[in-house]
């Protein structure tokens, strides 16, 4: 009887403290989530800011950073690697130095216009300080937006509309490019040039080539601009291999395509 | 009340007697190591990934999210979820804060926010489902009954021990777990900044109340809204002991009324008159973390009000039923 008793004052006594510390909680909770603005509950907690972190990346290796389109993400690959992969197996090949991928933000449909504001996000910054090598690829779905839709029977885009998008684009990645050196000076800058997937349509065959090559030449300008950085033809890899390297969706590239390009990266980067 | 605390000691030693509250431990101790283990296969894998630098994880998993967006394929209501991950995990980069900092205590709080819906109600069940109905089958209710007292106070006493309990387990839930994934965590990680105060509307998340809390008050509030949960999963299953005799019986009535909250909650419903069932409501902790709720307009404010409608009602109900019901046999 004795023992059952001192059992019952320990079982008081701690479900009493545990119920009293748990209500405080519940309160607090609520007080929390119904107003949070009120919040001086408690002293605010020291956070840091991710725009003065240091990188944390080995100088001593090869880092690769990717930005950019549905290619750089691989979209059309069946393996999944596309250029950025492909391009890392092709340099460990070659180089001495380790490589290693830091981060690939590729976003399927992203464009100019979408890539340029996160370029000030502390997180995107904090990657591409980590890179000393940058691959860029962007400005497809800025021309090609309107003629991805063929089979919805809208009106394919005329050059003139295409030269048209050229120059609009072509302003943004220009602040693109720019922002990319002021973050990372040191990086070397590959940018992708562009194919004309439409190669296999009539109608669209001549108009495509010529507002590509307007891009491309563009892009080169732009790009030639600083020491380190320099375009990557994939322009002629294209010309009447449609067929052959892109993939059933007549836009991306496929396993092929991609080692293609990815091979013509690598051969760029010291 | 003088004459009601016996019984309430009564009640406590038989529920230590018939070794309970060990069962739901054990339960704790062989589960905990199982979850442990496989978070720490999670970390090990991202370590080798991005080189240990979690911020790199983070911004990874955003582009990740970003690229699910665009797939056609993705229903609305997910959308909407990744949405809100990609702004909350854009807050904690740009602060600087690592939403998943390796630790026990860091450990601990994901895991009460997994249990807090089915785990921890399931333990609260195997010391509520029987505490009325065992009586009845074992036969010594009618002890109980022809002494003098008054039948609600039998009852009462049955009650208030059951509560005890249920603080009992959470706490016990959140110590056992501490303990154990602190060996491969380490203990530290109590005053790391965990945000809080996210305001949902749509898929818009509004951080203008977005504050920083050290993590032992964000598991605080984490832990005083589950025992709220429990409190009423307790009542309910008190009130199912009552009218039932079986304990098995009222064991599957309230595994079956949890399971189907589970799955009304991941249907993320069309059907909006669903978020006055009491199951749907038992995600609290998602108001502190910023997750949506299951269906729209639900809010803090509302699951509170419907769990306390439903603890009230059952109360009553036991009650009642209690109170008038002929023993037989």
């Amino acid at each position: 009887m004795k023992s059952s008793s001192a059992l019952w004052r320990t079982i008081a006594g701690l479900s009493t403290a545990a119920t009293l510390l748990l209500l405080v909680g519940f309160v607090y909770a609520l007080k929390d989530v119904m107003a949070p603005g009120s919040g001086a509950l408690w002293n605010p907690v020291p956070s840091g800011d991710l725009s003065k972190a240091a990188p944390k990346t080995s100088s001593k290796q090869i880092n690769v950073a990717t930005l950019g389109d549905s290619l750089a993400k691989g979209t059309g690959d069946d393996t999944g690697q596309g250029f950025v992969r492909r391009t890392i197996a092709e340099l460990q090949k070659n180089q001495k130095l380790p490589v290693n991928l830091v981060n690939n933000l590729g976003v399927n449909g992203m464009t100019t216009k979408g890539l340029l504001p996160t370029l000030d996000e502390p997180g995107v910054q904090y990657v591409l300080r980590n890179a000393n090598v940058i691959l860029l690829s962007i400005g497809g779905n800025d021309l090609f937006q309107g003629a991805q839709n063929v089979s919805s029977g809208k009106p394919l885009p005329t050059y003139k509309e295409l030269s048209a998008e050229v120059d609009k684009a072509s302003i943004r990645l220009k602040r693109i490019v720019d922002a990319i050196h002021q973050i990372n000076p040191a990086a070397q800058l590959v940018y992708v040039g562009l194919y004309n997937p439409f190669n296999d349509l009539r109608e669209m065959r001549v108009p495509g080539n010529q507002a590509v090559t307007e891009w491309n030449l563009k892009a080169s300008e732009i790009v030639n601009a600083y020491e380190n950085a320099r375009v990557v033809s994939t322009f002629d890899l294209f010309v009447g291999n449609t067929q052959k390297y892109l993939s059933d969706d007549h836009f991306h590239p496929n396993g092929d395509g991609y080692q293609h390009i990815a091979e013509r990266i690598a051969q760029g980067i010291e | 009340m003088s004459s009601i605390l016996p019984l309430i000691k009564n009640e406590t030693i038989k529920m230590m007697k018939k070794k309970r509250f060990y069962v739901v431990l054990l339960v704790l101790v062989v589960l905990v190591p199982i979850f442990v283990y496989a978070q720490m296969k999670i970390a090990q894998n991202n370590r080798e990934k991005f080189n240990s630098d979690w911020r790199l994880a983070v911004r990874q998993a955003i582009t990740d999210n970003q690229n699910s967006l665009q797939s056609a394929r993705v229903p609305e209501e997910w959308k909407k979820y990744r949405i809100i991950y990609i702004q909350q995990m854009k807050y904690y980069l740009e602060h600087d804060v690592n939403p998943q900092e390796p630790g026990g205590v860091g450990f601990t709080r994901e895991f009460m926010d997994n249990a807090a819906t089915l785990f921890i109600p399931l333990l609260i069940m195997a010391v509520a489902s029987d505490i009325v109905s065992s009586e009845r089958s074992t036969g010594t209710i009618k002890m109980l009954l022809t002494r003098p007292v008054r039948r609600w106070k039998v009852l009462l006493s049955k009650l208030i021990t059951l509560l005890m309990f249920v603080s009992l387990i959470v706490v016990a839930a959140f110590i056992v777990s501490y303990l154990i994934s602190g060996l491969v965590f380490g203990y530290k990680g109590f005053n790391i900044p965990v945000f809080t105060g996210f305001q949902l509307h749509g898929s818009d998340v509004d951080l203008s109340g977005v504050h920083a809390v050290p993590q032992w008050v964000y598991i605080l509030m984490q832990c005083g809204l589950i025992w709220f949960v429990s409190i009423v999963v307790a009542m309910l299953a008190f009130m199912v002991s009552v009218l039932v005799r079986s304990t098995a019986a009222s064991i599957v009535i309230m595994m079956a009324a949890l399971i189907a909250g589970t799955i009304l909650t991941n249907m993320a419903s069309a059907w909006t008159s669903a978020k006055y069932l009491f199951m749907v409501n038992l995600d609290l902790t998602n108001y502190l973390a910023g997750t949506p709720a299951p269906i729209e307009g639900m809010t803090l404010g509302f699951s509170l009000t419907v769990l306390a409608v439903w603890a009230i009602a059952s109360l009553i109900i036991s009650f009642t039923v209690f109170t008038k019901q002929d023993i037989l046999n």
